[in-house]
């Protein structure tokens, strides 16, 4: 019961701050919010691949490109569409994306898995770099209005303010997360962890492991194209090197080690000390991606379970240090 | 000779120079696979790193035959120092399957690393490093002429090519890495001691990296993206040649190099999506690579 009490406080408190954070912050501060929002939701739909089932994947940006490409594209060329449907479109670009690269991403794992996605990844760079009429190419496409909304009740929301877009991708992007969230915990999301840990036995339950890896394939693909979709509204402008560029793939990979593997919110700690070490590092941008990049391999040589680890070992310390002063205070006297 | 065959033999000796270039850095990529099972993305780093020394210690002492000597034994020298300080560091942990993920990480991590720290210590502009004079200009031969370098650089790799193939394929040594190479626990079991043949073969194959860095410095110039594009060629080469294949990384490397001389003439931008197309072919249904043995 006090545990519920504190996790529903936990629960209030981000709504609340999350709420309140137009308020109080300025407008460079919601931007980065915002950003690493986006980034957090990028990252925990790779983490589906990574930490639930095993899967290294060097090509996640793919599926964030399709996301941008597919909602900048349509919001360009169709004029009047309004923008719900936009971020739909960017998911089912990179649903479209993944359901055509599965038949052959879900036969291989490993290292193997690791060089496809990158060449797929490096396919669809030199694609649209070469599709640079339709694509912008290098300068990419810029310079779009994001549609306003019609809500019923309240009216007319126009997207152009930064507060109102704000509250409109804050609310996709945690409703994202916490579908994903939702998606482990059904049983569809054992099966991921059997995959992870043991395929064959899977097989012998009766599952299929190249169905179902498709399938998380598709679902991981359609929140990073989410993803990617408002990132290019966010933005306002969408280019190769932007979303497509040599450490658009590594990034997230990178947030999901930082964070934590092998747990659901792992990512976001990644993404939100990887936010904080840039804005600590403004005052130097060169040096930024070099600290980011030692801060990694500390991880990995001194705290494999990532930053998440260090909060669990506090935890499990803090039990252990009540228990001992319960133990002297309490107990004894009982003994006495 | 008409102008068009000219063209033609000098775009293949082009394409020959840069393919042997390709197959000294994936050789050591695909010899570190194959024996001890590590992708190592830095791999492609340690190459352009060595071109960074190497146009440091020309900076200093103007000569290039030292550089050529100093920069791949520095480079082996840190590829030793990654093996030793922090991939078998995290062997210890007992991560069970997840190691692999960790390993590949933390090449990641190096490549970033080094990527970052060159961009911090010499900056992004391209660097020059002049070739001696000795290679300078053009060599009449057959009729041709060929430019001296490229023809040094061909040189230069088949003689560690024979070099590397007498040391593996005629020694002690070269059997017990071959042997690890085939199966790194029955190995031990003979009482071998593997860990340090592991260290051997990461020296060496980082130092094949530093060699064809610092003789790629003034055939290309020397900037940071110059590992980029190096970590997608011997990537292609690894898949298709074969993990741990040496016959099947030099075949993929002399293919891919004159691909990449003629692609940039007859049907530029597509060489890539043709490539990376075929490789994710070959990836999904022929795993091995198409000269590869076992998995």
């Amino acid at each position: 019961m006090k545990r519920q009490f504190g996790k529903w406080c936990a629960w209030a408190m981000i709504l609340g701050g999350l709420y309140m954070a137009p308020r109080v912050l300025g407008v460079f501060e919601l931007n980065v919010l915002l950003g690493t929002a986006i980034f957090a939701l990028f990252s925990l739909s790779l983490n589906l691949l990574l930490s639930f089932t095993g899967l290294l994947s060097f090509g996640h940006a793919m599926f964030f490109a399709a996301g941008a490409y597919g909602t900048v594209l349509v919001l360009t060329r169709l004029s009047g569409f309004p923008l719900l449907p936009l971020i739909g479109i960017g998911a089912a670009a990179a649903i479209g994306l993944a359901l055509l690269l599965s038949p052959l991403l879900v036969r291989v794992s490993g290292h193997a898995f690791a060089m496809l996605t990158m060449a797929f990844s490096q396919i669809m760079y030199a694609t649209v770099m070469k599709l640079s009429h339709i694509t912008g190419g290098n300068d990419g496409i810029s310079g779009f209005a994001i549609p306003s909304v019609s809500i019923p009740v309240v009216g007319v929301v126009d997207m152009a303010l930064e507060q109102n877009f704000y509250y409109f991708a804050i609310s996709i992007l945690g409703l994202s997360a916490w579908v994903m969230w939702f998606f482990t915990r059904t049983p569809f999301g054992s099966i991921m962890v059997g995959i992870r840990d043991n395929p064959e036995r899977v097989t012998y339950l009766g599952f299929s492991v190249p169905l179902s890896k498709a399938i998380i394939l598709c679902v991981s693909a359609g929140f990073a194209g989410v993803a990617g979709s408002i990132y290019a509204l966010f933005q306002n402008m969408v280019s190769v090197d932007g979303v497509l560029g040599p450490l658009s793939s590594f990034s997230p990979l990178i947030n999901c080690f930082i964070g934590g593997l092998g747990t659901f919110i792992g990512p976001i700690f990644g993404t939100g000390i990887g936010t904080i070490l840039l804005e600590l590092m403004s005052a130097h941008p060169e040096q930024a991606q070099l600290v980011f990049s030692l801060v990694l391999i500390a991880i990995v040589l001194f705290l494999p379970g990532g930053v998440i680890m260090l909060y669990w070992k506090a935890n499990t310390r803090w039990m252990a240090v009540r228990q001992n002063i319960q133990n002297r205070f309490f107990k004894r006297r009982i003994y006495e | 000779m008409n102008a068009i065959a000219v063209m033609l033999i000098t775009q293949a000796v082009h394409g020959l120079a840069y393919g042997m270039l390709l197959f000294l850095v994936a050789s050591g990529f695909t010899l570190i696979f194959g024996m001890m099972g590590i992708l190592n993305i830095a791999h492609a780093s340690f190459f352009m790193l060595a071109a960074y020394v190497a146009f440091q210690i020309m900076a200093w002492s103007g000569n290039f035959w030292l550089a050529l000597l100093l920069a791949p034994l520095a480079i082996a020298f840190l590829g030793i120092l990654m093996e030793r300080v922090m991939l078998r560091r995290i062997r210890r942990f007992k991560l069970g399957k997840a190691l692999v993920l960790f390993e590949l990480m933390l090449t990641v991590g190096i490549m970033v690393c080094i990527e970052e720290a060159v961009k911090n210590i010499w900056g992004t502009d391209p660097q020059i490093i002049n070739a001696p004079d000795a290679l300078r200009g053009l060599i009449p031969c057959f009729g041709m002429t060929y430019p001296a370098y490229r023809l040094f650089i061909i040189g230069l790799a088949c003689s560690i090519l024979i070099l590397l193939s007498i040391v593996l394929f005629k020694t002690r040594l070269g059997n017990i890495v071959r042997a690890a190479v085939q199966d790194a626990e029955m190995t031990v079991a003979l009482g071998i001691n593997v860990p340090l043949v592991f260290t051997f073969v990461f020296g060496l194959g980082t130092w094949l990296a530093g060699v064809a860095g610092v003789a790629a410095g003034p055939l290309l110039t020397v900037f940071p993206g110059l590992a980029n594009q190096m970590l997608l060629d011997s990537f292609i080469v690894v898949a298709l040649g074969g993990f741990g294949s040496l016959m099947g990384a030099f075949i993929i490397s002399m293919f891919l190099g004159e691909l990449t001389a003629f692609g940039v003439q007859f049907f530029p931008g597509y060489s890539t999506i043709i490539l990376f197309g075929f490789m994710a072919f070959v990836l999904t249904f022929r795993p091995l690579g198409l000269f590869g043995e076992r998995e």
